[in-house]
């Protein structure tokens, strides 16, 4: 019968071949490219040999953007076209940019409207996702020349800390760099991945992550290859920086330096104030020589310095353990990740909270990297993907705004994703039709102290008294932590949904749009693109599709088959000739049509899962 | 044969405890559920599926929602509790104050007014942390009594030991908030 016929397009589902992944730390002040050379991850250097690239991108007229290194450089020359720091404008509005004091000499152009703040230079206005896309762009370029071939995808990490817009806009800044996104890792999974897939260890992890300007605190249980965050939890306001800034003000005291001292004199200080930090790192004391003053600088007075910030560190770490349910005894290993982990005062202060001296032996900078890179090679079938999981929790809590301007929280913090949660809302007026819902994101009571994430209305409710229609909302949040919701009148069935987007509120034309004035330096390059994106997609359902029939051909309904083997057939053929349009339309229908299929299979493979647990394990289990 | 005797999984209607093949009663082995629960999500996550099709992705995103949701009401005493009511048929999110046993509102009372006694500075967080082992003790009983309840089929006794239970937390809640904020969280 026409099953076998299908199974076997030309010899295709032969055995895989080593698929090229990568993982990618974004980070804030650099940015690293990582993969699988062999038996172990590495991080990719690109051609000069360098491993860490700025993450800094200067914008030149008529010229393409120089990023890393060079683009640094001309970080003084050149401070309007240069743009640095950007991951921490992700998901921000112009109005929050604008009350930043590290982005005051940028020009702001709002012309998308203030949630689409973009910065003005010489090659246009650039927004953070754009900036964002082309340091991707240049790591994928980097892991190309290096791997020599094209990447099936990377796995992008990105701060537990993060809500759902700084998220959705990293996924839209690999899309746009054309990087296929297999996974949105958070940085401290990656990092306990990289420790534990060495050691094979079981057991409670910390991670402890204090970056520039960031600190995240983690707990995950390791047990067998499943990575399990239990909780986590931090300060988006805590970094490397703040211990710069606490010695610079002690210098300035000690060497009589007026209050108010302009920008330029302050950098200085600054910059003095941070070499002093990393010499503190290197040896006990330091000599300190600014304005005139002489003295000696130890860790010791170092640490009475930092004594409050290290204190909020710990803080977070008590507050995380208690929401892992866990006290400091039950922890077994502390992982260190981020510049900042390498003050010893930190690391002294960590160690004795938790009675145990911290893992430190994968450098800090790189260590999430090389998780990001393992994932990636697990993702794309490279690794025995059976002994390894990862299972994440959301940070933040997501909720919905109700009478009085309240939140009502639907999905709390730490619940581990994938996550669908449903809860029942009704109306406030008689005859009240539509329902208006506003999304929100975050720890407080009140709607003005969250992230708004989204607004949407559903209409067609019919008219009732108040409070007798009944409206269920719906949230799911996906394994890369990003969150779709949908509202239905259980009466009528009437629905309505949103994904929610990025740059919260913008609709979809308008980030098409943004994409392509982004690119219009290159249009016929997005032309190939966009083809080459719809061949790739419609080769991955092609494969998936074939490796599912020969699998679990028995599964197949008659007609069904041969609907789905028609549509293969045309769908194969449109891959040469056929427009982006066809060939989008064409996965399309194939995957509808191969949806009833495809559960079929899945609910086969789940119904399986126990099967090797007798019922004598569950007896022994009541002893 | 396996696949009829589970007949909720393709809409996600399966009991909770049928799902991890763990007997339905209060007791549970922790150990145990976490071990299923890992072995399904092994099966079952997004990640098995990352360069599958679209349908089966989502499928694994709904599918393992389902086990989390499981487990998560499972893990906590008291939402197992709850879930091993409305298997009963019972609607645990109707409280009746009858319910609760004078002596528990009487020390409800006494604990609420010390609670709110203690100063609002660090120096509190020993009383605090004594209070909480006091409440948690209290809890554990009324949790044997649930069991047991439960276990006999009394399902008044049942459902004034979990109203009791939801009194504690709640109590529970409010101290750790007292000690959060007494630590700057």
């Amino acid at each position: 019968m026409a099953l076998l016929q299908i199974s076997e397009p030309g010899g295709k589902t032969s055995a895989p071949q080593h698929r090229l992944a990568v993982g990618i730390d974004l980070g804030t002040t650099n940015s690293l490219v990582s993969a699988s050379c062999g038996q172990q991850v590495e991080i990719l250097p690109d051609a000069d040999g360098v491993a860490l690239l700025p993450s800094v991108v200067q914008y030149r007229r008529g010229q393409p953007p120089l990023v890393g290194t060079g683009a640094r450089a001309a970080a003084e020359s050149d401070p309007a076209n240069t743009l640095m720091s950007v991951k921490r404008l992700l998901g921000k509005s112009a109005a929050e940019i604008a009350a930043l004091d590290q982005y005051q000499h940028y020009a702001l152009d709002t012309s998308r409207g203030d949630a689409a703040p973009a910065i003005a230079t010489a090659a246009g206005p650039k927004d953070p996702v754009d900036v964002s896309a082309d340091i991707l762009a240049t790591l994928a370029k980097t892991a190309e020349a290096c791997l020599q071939g094209e990447l099936e995808g990377a796995v992008i990490t990105v701060p537990a800390y993060f809500n759902d817009s700084q998220r959705q806009q990293t996924k839209e800044a690999a899309k746009r760099a054309g990087i296929n996104t297999l996974r949105l890792l958070n940085e401290p999974t990656a990092a306990a991945v990289a420790y534990g897939l060495d050691s094979q260890d079981e057991g409670n992890v910390v991670v402890f992550d204090l970056g520039g300007g960031t600190f995240d605190v983690s707990i995950l249980s390791l047990q067998r290859g499943v990575f399990q965050v239990l909780a986590t939890g931090g300060d988006t306001f805590l970094g490397g920086d703040d211990f710069d800034q606490a010695l610079a003000q002690w210098i300035a005291q000690q060497a009589q330096l007026t209050e108010h001292q302009d920008p330029r004199h302050r950098r200085r200080l600054w910059d003095y104030a941070n070499r002093c930090k990393h010499l503190l790192s290197e040896q006990d004391s330091v000599e300190v020589s600014y304005g005139g003053w002489r003295g000696q600088l130890d860790n010791e007075i170092f640490a009475t310095l930092c004594e409050p910030l290290v204190r909020r560190t710990l803080n977070s770490c008590r507050r995380v353990l208690r929401d892992a349910g866990m006290v400091a005894d039950d922890i077994d290993n502390i992982v260190m990740v981020g510049g900042a982990t390498r003050m010893p005062i930190v690391r002294k202060a960590v160690a004795e909270f938790f009675a145990m001296e911290p893992l430190t032996s994968i450098d800090p900078d790189k260590v999430v990297a090389i998780g990001a890179g393992i994932q990636a090679d697990v993702l794309v079938g490279n690794k025995a993907a059976q002994d390894f999981l990862l299972l994440d929790v959301t940070p933040l809590s997501l909720g919905i705004e109700t009478m009085g301007e309240l939140v009502e929280k639907i999905i709390p913090r730490n619940t581990t994703i994938p996550a669908t949660r449903a809860q029942e809302f009704t109306t406030f007026k008689d005859g009240q039709t539509a329902m208006s819902l506003h999304v929100v994101q975050g720890e407080r009571e009140l709607v003005s102290d969250c992230r708004s994430l989204a607004r949407f209305e559903l209409r067609g409710i019919p008219p009732m008294v108040a409070g007798a229609a009944k409206v269920r909302v719906t949230f799911q949040v996906d394994a890369d932590g990003l969150l779709s919701v949908a509202a239905e009148e259980l009466g009528t069935g009437q629905r309505a949904e949103i994904q929610v987007k990025p740059s919260y509120g913008l609709e979809a034309a308008t980030i098409e749009e943004m994409l392509m004035a982004s690119q219009s330096h290159a249009k016929e390059d997005m032309a190939t693109r966009a083809l080459k994106e719809a061949q790739l997609e419609a080769t991955q359902l092609l494969d998936a599709t074939r490796a599912a029939i020969a699998a679990d051909e028995e599964l197949l309904l008659e007609d069904e088959a041969e609907q789905i083997a028609q549509t293969i057939e045309t769908l194969e053929a449109s891959l040469e000739t056929g427009t982006v349009q066809q060939i989008r339309e064409l996965t399309e229908e194939l995957n509808r049509i191969g949806s009833g299929f495809a559960n079929r299979r899945m609910d086969a493979q789940i119904t399986t899962a126990l099967r090797g647990e007798s019922i004598d394990d569950v007896e022994q289990a009541e002893d | 044969m396996l696949a009829e005797s589970r007949p909720g999984v393709d809409n996600f209607t399966e009991n909770y405890f049928q799902l991890f093949a763990i007997p339905a009663q209060f007791e549970v082995d922790s150990s145990l559920l976490m071990a299923r629960y890992r072995q399904l999500q092994a099966q079952a996550h997004p990640d098995r599926f990352a360069t599958a099709s679209e349908a089966e992705r989502l499928r694994a995103v709904q599918f393992t929602s389902f086990i989390n949701q499981a487990y998560t009401t499972l893990q906590s005493p008291l939402e197992r509790a709850a879930y091993l009511l409305s298997l009963k048929g019972e609607d645990p999110e109707k409280v009746d104050q009858s319910h609760l046993g004078a002596d528990l509102l009487m020390e409800q009372m006494q604990l609420r007014e010390a609670l709110d006694e203690l100063p609002r500075d660090e120096t509190s967080l020993a009383a605090l942390e004594r209070m909480r082992e006091e409440v948690q003790d209290k809890m554990l009983r009324r949790q044997a009594q649930f069991a047991s309840a439960l276990m006999a089929d009394v399902l008044s006794d049942a459902r004034k030991s979990f109203h009791e239970m939801q009194f504690l937390a709640k109590l529970l809640t409010e101290i750790e908030a007292g000690e959060e904020a007494r630590l700057g969280y």
